[in-house]
């Protein structure tokens, strides 16, 4: 069954939810960060407006979330379920809401400087949409809900007792009307058991705003109905729980405090037969027969077909989008001269067409900045999506907002979502708080890359940073495969070793020749490196070419065997349409809990502004760029500066 | 025939150089700019309401404290003490702006009385939340870089959230800065969470020195004031706001000193100084070993850290919101 089904604006705020069972807030976070922030999921832009069909479901342990976005009003709709379990309505289930959702609120969320939104009444027609969907689907399908709800009722105790004092208290008190009263109980047939039982907790009236608490309370308001083929036992508890506007027959309010007064007796007994019935499984699939009482079924047909006429609504404007679309081409004459006007104005909402060239251009100037085809399609797409339907700002051309967006796009790609402050994070392993339970240790760093990018020259660039800082660095020969290796690690080790003899560092070879393995002498280099005091551990690996199979398989026994804190490849900024491939199998080839922690991208100054491979690099492994190498020399290394990157790359000469 | 005639008449008259027709045309020349400006200064309203800017880390509860503070707290029914939450909150993604008034007669002391009466002394301010994400942070920091004394919430915006018109192309003044921590999670020692917390501190407080010895003039607008703002103190876990103080500064000397040590961000050439003009790259006073908040007021910042609570059962946000109503 459905665990949860939320609507979230981007600004962070859940305008509205409905929880069946608890779910850790977590999952949600990590599917907007990871889809929506860091764009993990493969295709962007399959962001806005697709359908929840299109959009490839996002797992976390055991839930998968389905998804629908609107960019224009900023809210994402996404609906929780556990993973094993088939739900063949549900994307059918989150664009119906989507339709529904917006044509009811579109404009309060339109409202600038507020984060208010009072949908209350959402509840019914959430229920009317879950309804028809569960029941549209089939017998089979019900049955099976069924017993996975009564298998889940065991497990999930407490939030039963919780729910069941809940209805206590409404007991209690009647005349307060307080907002038990008004929780929806909403629930679904052919899912008795747990899942409506746990819906009070997550009632709105917990969570919104006061007036909206004012208007659930005042007597005109209708709350929720809970809909009545349901599971819901006794009838006068029902009573209370739909409030006044939909009495007995479905006619309208009024009546409704005598009704009420003298159904508060009958309330006590109908929850004792509750936590009676509660074990008896057989019971509440019996239950879902009482739902044939007429009284339900005229509310559920007037708002049936109020959804109805919002869904076709929705269908029709979707359809005039297209026709629009191509009617636009031709355009009248007056609107395209205006169009003409506003593009130097500004204050243009842009379309498609306006966007197309632009695009096309600004996606052979990334080309031609040397990122690979595929970035570079993605980027374009990404702004494009984020443009249509945008209304540039006054004086401000096609191009220049174009050119925001891009900036905006690759800067959000190059930050990384941890920074890397190398010298602190070497201090708190080699020190540790003395509050911390870990083990002092040396900091190990291992470089990996393809033949004859630079790996060994950016090793001692880093030795050479590292040594200016009084580090005691020990450097492990691990490339142990092609000859003349070692002798170049050796010569590059007393360079350093001269150069910052006064600095007051220390460097050291560990090597063990040819022909070893080369994970057991990274592994025995660490090992030594602990014993002698050694603050850092630099291991050098034989170059390899990324579909090399058995090489890079080897990668992932040397990750285990040498527990590197960094693991960072070396890439040229000069390869072309290979790095995406590189980068890519390099990420994938350390086993599935472990992947590369950074780039060093070589070569950065013979290129100019042809930075490119920078973003095809972090394009294809959401891994970021951590130093650049600038030159020759030892003291040619640069922290990577994801501004100067984009300037580069937007600059254009 | 006559139509014509007058046609001509006036159209020949148009073009005498009578006095009438001068003053004609240069009323119409004078008058067009300034239908122009009223048409574009109608479309960009001019607000000078002041605001207010909510930073900090993903997680530390800023957009949880913009609901509290815009909707009040709701309370449950059992237990009136503990404000319930809010408004559940997730990720944000995009930054949010809203419109509150801190009353101005009697001494403020809950925003849960300024909610109920907002009064004509009332001062209305807007709140900026921001998302926390560092992905995401570029766009606080960028407007607290530039030296202007307004910032524009919109621009805050990714450039695809600037929809119509209305507010989100006016200007406000910034008149404080909150920058929200996680108590909690700071007492982990061996999570991130410090030292993230921490960069990021960093980050925002050397934006504003930088931005105080950019000032130009001196007309320039005097610095922001910054609230550290120690939430989520109702679980048992979390630490003092004494102790985050003191936990901060002294991640932020670690900070500061391995930042002096690193290496150079591309593009910058050898030749330029790093940290040596005026102490741009060096976060407070130059010289010193150990790092407090009070250096910065030298830069014209005032950092303040006080605990409080967004949910649950503790010292709330009152006095986060008396702070903030001092400063508008
Ligand atoms: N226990 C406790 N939890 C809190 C408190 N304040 C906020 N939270 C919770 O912390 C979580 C994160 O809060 P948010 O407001 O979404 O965090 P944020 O700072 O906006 O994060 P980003 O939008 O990612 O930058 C939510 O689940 C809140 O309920 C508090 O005072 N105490
Ligand atoms: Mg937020």
């Amino acid at each position: 069954m459905l665990d949860a089904f939320e609507i979230i604006s981007t600004s962070g705020v859940v305008l509205w939810s409905r929880t069946y069972a608890p779910v850790s807030p977590s999952v949600v976070d990590n599917f907007i960060s990871d889809v929506f922030i860091e764009e993990k999921s493969t295709v962007a832009g399959a962001k806005d407006g697709a359908s929840a069909t299109v959009n490839p479901p996002y797992k976390h342990e055991q839930h998968s979330l389905r998804w629908t976005f609107s960019k224009e009003l900023g809210i994402i709709f996404v609906a929780v379920y556990r993973s094993l379990l088939h739900l063949p309505w549900i994307d059918k289930l989150v664009d119906n809401i989507k339709a529904i959702f917006v044509s009811l609120y579109g404009d309060q969320l339109k409202k600038p400087n507020t984060m208010i939104v009072e949908c209350v009444k959402f509840d019914e027609y959430f229920d009317q949409q879950l309804q028809e969907l569960e029941q549209g689907s089939g017998k089979p399908d019900a049955r099976a809900f069924i017993v996975e709800e009564i298998s889940g009722t065991g497990e999930d105790g407490p939030p039963l007792s919780f729910s069941l004092a809940h209805n206590q208290k409404a007991q209690t008190n009647p005349s307060a009307e307080s907002s038990p009263t008004a929780t929806p109980n909403a629930s679904r047939p052919a899912t008795p058991g747990a899942s409506h039982l746990l819906v009070a907790k997550a009632g709105p009236g917990g969570k919104l705003s006061r007036r909206a608490r004012k208007i659930q309370n005042s007597p005109s308001a209708p709350v929720s109905s809970g809909d009545e083929a349901t599971a819901r036992k006794g009838k006068p508890a029902k009573t209370v729980k739909r409030g006044r506007k939909w009495d007995a027959d479905g006619l309208a309010d009024e009546r409704d405090d005598v009704q009420l007064d003298y159904s508060i007796p009958a309330v006590t007994s109908d929850s004792e037969a509750e936590a009676g019935a509660r074990p008896a499984a057989v019971e509440e699939v019996d239950a879902s027969t009482w739902g044939s009482r007429t009284k339900g079924k005229f509310v559920l047909r007037d708002l049936g077909d109020e959804v109805h006429s919002i869904l076709a609504d929705a269908d029709a404007k979707n359809a005039a989008a297209k026709t629009d679309f191509q009617s636009g081409i031709v355009g009248s004459s007056l609107s395209a001269i205006g169009g003409l006007f506003r593009n130097v104005v500004g204050g243009k909402v842009l379309t498609k067409q306006d966007l197309e060239k632009a695009m096309k251009g600004m996606e052979e100037h990334l080309l031609k900045k040397n990122v690979a085809r595929e970035a570079a399609v993605r980027l374009c797409e990404g702004v494009e999506m984020e443009l249509v339907g945008v209304k540039t700002g006054n004086f401000e051309s096609i191009n220049s907002r174009i050119q925001k967006a891009m900036e905006a796009s690759l800067t959000r790609m190059l930050t990384p979502t941890s920074s890397l402050d190398l010298l602190r994070e070497i201090d708190s392993i080699t020190s540790p708080p003395a509050a911390s339970l870990r083990k002092a240790r040396p900091y190990v760093i291992s470089i990996v890359g393809v033949n004859g990018v630079g790996k060994s020259t950016n090793l001692s660039k880093i030795c050479f940073f590292l040594l200016q800082n009084q580090y005691k660095v020990l450097i492990a020969a691990g490339d142990t495969f092609r000859s003349g290796a070692v002798e170049q690690l050796a010569v590059h080790v007393r360079n350093l070793k001269e150069l910052t003899a006064r600095e007051g560092g220390k460097v050291e070879l560990y090597q063990k020749g040819y022909g070893k393995d080369a994970a057991a002498v990274a592994k025995d280099a660490v090992a030594f490196a602990a014993q002698e005091g050694f603050d850092v551990v630099l291991i050098d690996t034989a170059g390899r070419r990324h579909n090399d199979q058995r090489l890079m398989s080897s990668l992932e026994k040397f990750a285990k065997f040498a527990q590197p804190d960094k693991i960072l490849m070396v890439g040229e900024a000069l390869v072309g349409t290979d790095s995406v491939a590189q980068a890519r199998n390099f990420n994938a080839a350390f086993g599935s809990g472990r992947s590369l922690d950074g780039f060093i991208i070589s070569k950065c100054d013979t290129v100019g502004d042809m930075v490119g491979t920078l973003v095809s690099i972090v394009h294809a492994t959401n891994v970021p760029v951590l130093f650049v190498g600038v030159g020759q020399h030892y003291s040619d290394l640069r922290n990577f500066s994801v501004k100067w990157a984009v300037e580069k790359l937007l600059s254009s000469t | 025939m006559s139509t014509i005639d007058t046609l001509k008449a006036a159209f020949e008259a148009s073009l005498t150089p009578t006095p009438s027709v001068i003053s004609i045309g240069l009323a119409i020349v004078l008058l067009i700019p300034i239908i122009l400006h009223f048409i574009f200064s109608a479309t960009t309203p001019y607000t000078t309401l002041p605001s207010v800017l909510l930073v900090g880390p993903s997680g530390a509860g800023k957009t949880a404290l913009l609901t509290l503070f815009e909707r009040g707290p709701l309370y449950h029914n059992n237990n009136p003490a503990v404000p319930t939450p809010v408004a559940e909150t997730h990720t944000s993604q995009t930054p949010s702006t809203v419109e509150l008034a801190v009353s101005t007669d009697r001494p403020t002391t809950t925003y849960r009385t300024d909610l109920d009466a907002t009064g004509a002394t009332a001062k209305k301010f807007l709140l900026i939340d921001t998302p926390g994400h560092p992905k995401l942070r570029r766009h606080a920091l960028a407007h607290l870089a530039s030296p202007s004394a307004t910032i524009t919430p919109s621009l805050l915006v990714s450039p695809a959230a600037q929809k119509g018109e209305g507010a989100e192309t006016s200007k406000s003044k910034l008149k404080a800065l909150v920058f929200l921590v996680d108590a909690a999670a700071l007492a982990d020692t061996d999570s991130a969470a410090l030292s993230s917390t921490a960069e990021y501190l960093y980050d925002v407080l050397l934006t504003l020195q930088r931005r105080f010895l950019r000032r130009s003039g001196s007309r320039a607008p005097s610095n922001v004031p910054v609230l550290v703002a120690a939430n989520k103190l109702d679980l048992f876990t979390a630490l003092p706001a004494a102790l985050v103080k003191s936990q901060l500064e002294a991640e932020l000397s670690r900070i500061r000193k391995t930042r002096s040590k690193g290496l150079l961000d591309s593009g910058e050439a050898d030749g330029e100084v790093v940290g040596g003009e005026e102490g741009e790259g060096w976060l407070g006073a130059v010289g010193s070993d150990k790092f407090s908040f009070k250096e910065m007021v030298e830069f014209d910042i005032e950092v303040e850290v006080i605990g409080g609570n967004v949910v649950g059962d503790g010292p709330g946000a009152d006095k986060w919101w008396k702070w903030i109503g001092e400063r508008i």
